[in-house]
C-alpha cells in the first residue's frame, strides 16, 4: 500500500478524476440544455384524453404533454380522491392545452388516475398564431369569402396570406419607417432652427412642403396597406375546441397549421428544422414568449463586434506601452497590478460606472453639443448600444492587456536585437517584427475578451439592453449603424422570458432553447477567433530554440 | 611550450603570405574603428578596462579570451547594442571615419547601418527567406521591386546561399537548417552593404560542416567589409583571422597579427591560454 502512494499513482487517478468530473459536467450541461432545448422545436404528439374526476363528471381535454411528476399521494389529501389505500404515488402530467381565448391558463395539470382514455387522433390540429398563441382542436370548415371550401385548399390559402403579411412587413418596417424616420428628421430640424433663430419664413416653407410631401406618401401607403389588410382578413377558419366549443380564427392570424399525429418521422424532421430557422430569423412575439429571437442575436453579435473593435486596439496599445515603453520601476508594477485587480471588479460594478460615466456624462455632454433640438428626449445621454460596448470594453480590456503583454515578453531578445542590429528603430522593430510575432497572443486576449463579454447580462441591464427594441441598431435610414439605439441581448432575453414573463411554463422550454443558442453563438465567436489564431501561429511560429 | 601553428589549423589558407600591418601605428585609411580608452560599466561592475586598439579596414580581426573577458560585450560596443541594456554606461570613445560614435548627436540606427551584426544563435525573422534578406533594406524606405530583388540576389550570392534557396525565396525562413540560418542572417546584414560586420560567436551554435561553410565565406567577405570576430574557438580565431586580440578580465592583454599572437605571443598570459593552460 506504501508502495503504492509512492509510485505517484494515487495522484495520477486523482487528477484524472478531477478532469472527469470537470469533463463530465460540462458535457452534462451541454446535454441539459441541448435536449430540453431542442425539443421545444420538435412536433410533439397531440393527445385527447378523456377524463372522468371524482365526482364522475366527464370531460375531454386536448393538447400536448408537457412534463410528467410522481407525486406523493399524501400531498393530494385535500381533493379526497377515492384511491387505493395502499398506493402511495401517484402520477401526474402537465398538458399544454392552449386556446387561451376560452381558458386563461393554457397549462394544466391532470392526474393519471383520472384518465379513462388516451387517443392521438389524426385530424387533431395545432394552430400557431400571431397572438393568444397556440389553438388545439379539430378543423369544423374553412371559409373563403363567406363560401365553405375543402379542407384541402388549406396550404394554398396560407402561403396566400403569408405572401401578403411579408408585403405588409415589408411595407411598415421600410417604406413606412423610413417615413416617419424623415418626419422625424424634419421636426427635429425645425427644432435646431428655431433654437438657433434662424427659422425663416422660406425655410419654414420648405419644410412644410416636403413634410406634406411625405404625408401624401404617406397616406399613398396606407391605403396600400388597409388594401393588404383586407385582403388578408377575407378567409378564416372554423374549429371545434376540446369542449365541442365553436371558435372562429381569420387566417390573419394563423401562422401555421399541422396535423402533427400525421406526420411521418421526416416531415417531423422538417418541421423540426423549419421552426429552429423561424426561431433563428423571427421577431419575437408575445412578450418574448413565442417566436423567434432574431433581434436578440442581431444585438448580442453587434454589440461584441463592436467591443472587439473598441477594445483590441485600447488594450494593445496600452500591453505595448506598460511593456515596451514604460519604466522598469515601482510605478510600473503598481500600474501592472491595477490592470490585473481591474479583472476583479464585479461586472455589475462597471454597469453602474458605464451608467454614470458614458451615459449620463459623456452622453449628456454630447446631446448638449450637437442634439440640443432632441432635447429633453436624450439621443446619445440614454442606455444604448454604443455605451454598452464600451462598458464592456473596459471591462475585458484588462484580459486583453494581460494576454498581450505575456506574448510580448514570449518573444526572444534575439528577434529585436536582430531587427535593431539592421538600423530599425525601436518603432519599426515593433510595427514590423514584435506585433506580427505576437499576434496569436493579442488574439488570445481577444477570443478571451469575446467569451467573456458575450455572456455578461449583468452590466448591459443598465447600459442599453431592453426587453423589446422597436428597431434594430443598423438599417437602411441613413446613418445605417444607430449606436444610440437599445438593443436586445439573449443573455437578458433568457432572463427576461425564464423570470419575467406572464406565461412562466410556456417559457420555459424557450429558456432553454435561448441559452443553448447563445452557447452555440459564443462557440462560433471563439471558434472563428481560434482559427485565426492558429491560422497567424502557423505563419509566426517561433524558432524552436 | 607547445605553439599552434596556423599553418597546421588551416592548411589551405596561408596566412604567412599576409602583408603584416604595424597595429600601433595605422595611417587614417587603414583604420575601419578606433577604439579609445574604452571603459564599460554594468552597474557598478566594469566590464572593460581602458580598451585602446585600432582595427584595420578590410582585414578580419578576431577577439579570444575565457568566457566573461568582455570580447562580446566589447564587439556589441561597436554598434552600440549595449544600449539596449539597462544600466550599461561607457565612458572612452570609439571612431569612425574620425567620429565618435558614442556623441550625443549620433543617430544609433544610423551607426547600425554601417555596423552590421550577426549573433551567436541564428535569427531570421519569422518572414519569408526574401522578406528577411531585404528587411534592412525596407527599413531604409527601399521598395523598388527591382532594386530588391537585385539586392536579395547578390547577398545571398555573397552569403553562398543562393544557390540553395533560389527556388524557395519566398518561403518561410525558418525551414532553412541551421547552418543555412546563419548565413541567411550574415546575408541580411550585408545586404544593407555596411563597412563593418560584426561576427558574435557565429558558428557556435552550428556543426562542423556549417561552421566550415561559414568559415570560407568569411575568408570572402573581408573582400568588401571590415569583419570583426568574437570567437570561442582558438583554431577557428587561427584559421579566419588577420589580426588577434586577446582578452582577459576586461583587459585587452594583447592584439597583434595572427600568426605572431599564435606563434611568438608576448605576454605570459596569452601563452597560457593558447595553449590550453586555462580558458
Amino acid at each position: 500500500m506504501n508502495k503504492w502512494f509512492r509510485s505517484g499513482s494515487p495522484w495520477i487517478w486523482l487528477s484524472a478524476g478531477g478532469v472527469s468530473i470537470s469533463l463530465i459536467s460540462v458535457l452534462g450541461l451541454l446535454w441539459l440544455i441541448a435536449s430540453r432545448g431542442l425539443s421545444y422545436f420538435w412536433p410533439s404528439e397531440l393527445y385527447q384524453f378523456d377524463l372522468t374526476d371524482q365526482h364522475g363528471a366527464k370531460s375531454v381535454v386536448i393538447g400536448e404533454i408537457y412534463d410528467r411528476e410522481q407525486i406523493p399521494v399524501s400531498q393530494l389529501a385535500h381533493l379526497n380522491l377515492a384511491l387505493d389505500p395502499e398506493q402511495e404515488i401517484l402520477e401526474r402530467l402537465l398538458i399544454k392545452t392552449g386556446n387561451r381565448e376560452l381558458v386563461s391558463l393554457d397549462f394544466r395539470w391532470l392526474l393519471s388516475h383520472n384518465i379513462q382514455k388516451t387517443q392521438t387522433p389524426n385530424d387533431l390540429v395545432v394552430i400557431e398564431r400571431r397572438t393568444n398563441g397556440n389553438f388545439y382542436g379539430f378543423i369544423e370548415s374553412v371559409v373563403v369569402d363567406g363560401k365553405e371550401v375543402d379542407e384541402s385548399k388549406l396550404s394554398e390559402l396560407l402561403a396566400r396570406v403569408d405572401n401578403f403579411q411579408d408585403q405588409i412587413d415589408d411595407l411598415q418596417k421600410s417604406d413606412i419607417g423610413a417615413i416617419n424616420y424623415q418626419l422625424e428628421r424634419l421636426r427635429l430640424k425645425t427644432r435646431k432652427y428655431q433654437l438657433e433663430n434662424k427659422l425663416t419664413a422660406e425655410l419654414q416653407a420648405q419644410i412644410d412642403s416636403e413634410i406634406a410631401t411625405l404625408n401624401q406618401d404617406y397616406a399613398l401607403l396606407e391605403q396600400e396597406l388597409m388594401g393588404y389588410r383586407e385582403q388578408i382578413s377575407r378567409d378564416h377558419i372554423v374549429m371545434r375546441a376540446m369542449d365541442g366549443q365553436l371558435v372562429t380564427i381569420n387566417f390573419e392570424y394563423i401562422l401555421k397549421v399541422t396535423f402533427n399525429n400525421q406526420l411521418s418521422v421526416i416531415e417531423k424532421t422538417a418541421l423540426f428544422f423549419s421552426h429552429i430557422g423561424s426561431f433563428l430569423i423571427d421577431d419575437p412575439r408575445e412578450a418574448n414568449t413565442e417566436g423567434g429571437v432574431f433581434p436578440a442575436i442581431f444585438g448580442t453579435v453587434l454589440m461584441v463586434l463592436l467591443m472587439t473593435v473598441i477594445v483590441s486596439p485600447f488594450g494593445v496599445i496600452a500591453a505595448i506601452y506598460l511593456h515596451e515603453y514604460a519604466g522598469k520601476n515601482a510605478f510600473t508594477k503598481l500600474l501592472r497590478i491595477a490592470v490585473i485587480n481591474l479583472a476583479g471588479v464585479p461586472s455589475i460594478v462597471y454597469g453602474v460606472f458605464g451608467l454614470g460615466f458614458f451615459v449620463y456624462m459623456v452622453g449628456g455632454s454630447l446631446d448638449q453639443l450637437f442634439y440640443s433640438e432632441n432635447l429633453p428626449s436624450p439621443t446619445f445621454g440614454t442606455p444604448g448600444v454604443l455605451w454598452s460596448a464600451l462598458t464592456l470594453a473596459i471591462l475585458t480590456l484588462p484580459v486583453v492587456i494581460v494576454s498581450t503583454e505575456e506574448g510580448l515578453s514570449r518573444i526572444p531578445s534575439e528577434m529585436r536585437h536582430g531587427s535593431l542590429a539592421l538600423g530599425a528603430t525601436k518603432a519599426e522593430t515593433l510595427w514590423r517584427i514584435i506585433l506580427p510575432i505576437a499576434s496569436p497572443a493579442i488574439m488570445t486576449g481577444i477570443i478571451l475578451a469575446i467569451a467573456r463579454a458575450a455572456g455578461e447580462v449583468a452590466p448591459l441591464m443598465l447600459v442599453g439592453v431592453v426587453k423589446m427594441a422597436p428597431n434594430l441598431p443598423l438599417d437602411g435610414n441613413f446613418p445605417f449603424l444607430h449606436l444610440d439605439r437599445k438593443f436586445m441581448h439573449l443573455g437578458f432575453h433568457i432572463y427576461d422570458v425564464g423570470f419575467q414573463s406572464p406565461n412562466v411554463e410556456a417559457a420555459r422550454p424557450l429558456v432553454f432553447a435561448t441559452a443553448l443558442l447563445l452557447v452555440s453563438i459564443i462557440v462560433a465567436l471563439n471558434m472563428t477567433a481560434v482559427s485565426i489564431r492558429n491560422k497567424l501561429r502557423e505563419r509566426y511560429k517561433m524558432l524552436e530554440h | 611550450m607547445i605553439s599552434i601553428s596556423p599553418k597546421a589549423l588551416a592548411p589551405g589558407s596561408d596566412t604567412s603570405f599576409k602583408k603584416k600591418l604595424d597595429l600601433t601605428n595605422l595611417t587614417p585609411d587603414q583604420v575601419a574603428l578606433d577604439i579609445n580608452k574604452l571603459n564599460l560599466f554594468y552597474g557598478k561592475k566594469q566590464a572593460l578596462n581602458n580598451i585602446t586598439m585600432s582595427i584595420p579596414k578590410g582585414q578580419v580581426t578576431a577577439f579570444i579570451g575565457p568566457s566573461g573577458c568582455g570580447k562580446s560585450t566589447l564587439l556589441r560596443s561597436i554598434n552600440r547594442m549595449n544600449d539596449l541594456v539597462d544600466d550599461c554606461h561607457i565612458t572612452g570613445e570609439i571612431n569612425l571615419h574620425g567620429n565618435n560614435i558614442y556623441d550625443k548627436h549620433v543617430d544609433v540606427a544610423e551607426l547600425r547601418r554601417k555596423v552590421g551584426m550577426v549573433f551567436q544563435r541564428p535569427n531570421p525573422f519569422p518572414k519569408t527567406i526574401y522578406e528577411n534578406v531585404v528587411y534592412g533594406l525596407r527599413i531604409m524606405g527601399e521598395n523598388n521591386r527591382r532594386k530588391l530583388d537585385e539586392a536579395a540576389e547578390q547577398s545571398l550570392r555573397s552569403a553562398a546561399l543562393w544557390n540553395e534557396v533560389k527556388d524557395r525565396l519566398h518561403e518561410s525562413a525558418l525551414g532553412l537548417s541551421g547552418g543555412q540560418q546563419q548565413r541567411l542572417v550574415i546575408a541580411r546584414a550585408i545586404a544593407i552593404q555596411p563597412e563593418v560586420l560584426l561576427l558574435d560567436e557565429p558558428t557556435s551554435a552550428l556543426d562542423p560542416i556549417s561552421t566550415l561553410t561559414i568559415e570560407e565565406l568569411i575568408n570572402d567577405l573581408k573582400k568588401q567589409f571590415t569583419v570583426v570576430i568574437v570567437t570561442h574557438n582558438m583554431q577557428q580565431a587561427a584559421r579566419v583571422s588577420d589580426q588577434t586580440a586577446f582578452m582577459y578580465m576586461g583587459d585587452l592583454i594583447e592584439y597583434s597579427d595572427t600568426n605572431t599572437l599564435f606563434t611568438t605571443p608576448l605576454k605570459k598570459k596569452t601563452e597560457d591560454y593558447i595553449t590550453g593552460r586555462y580558458g
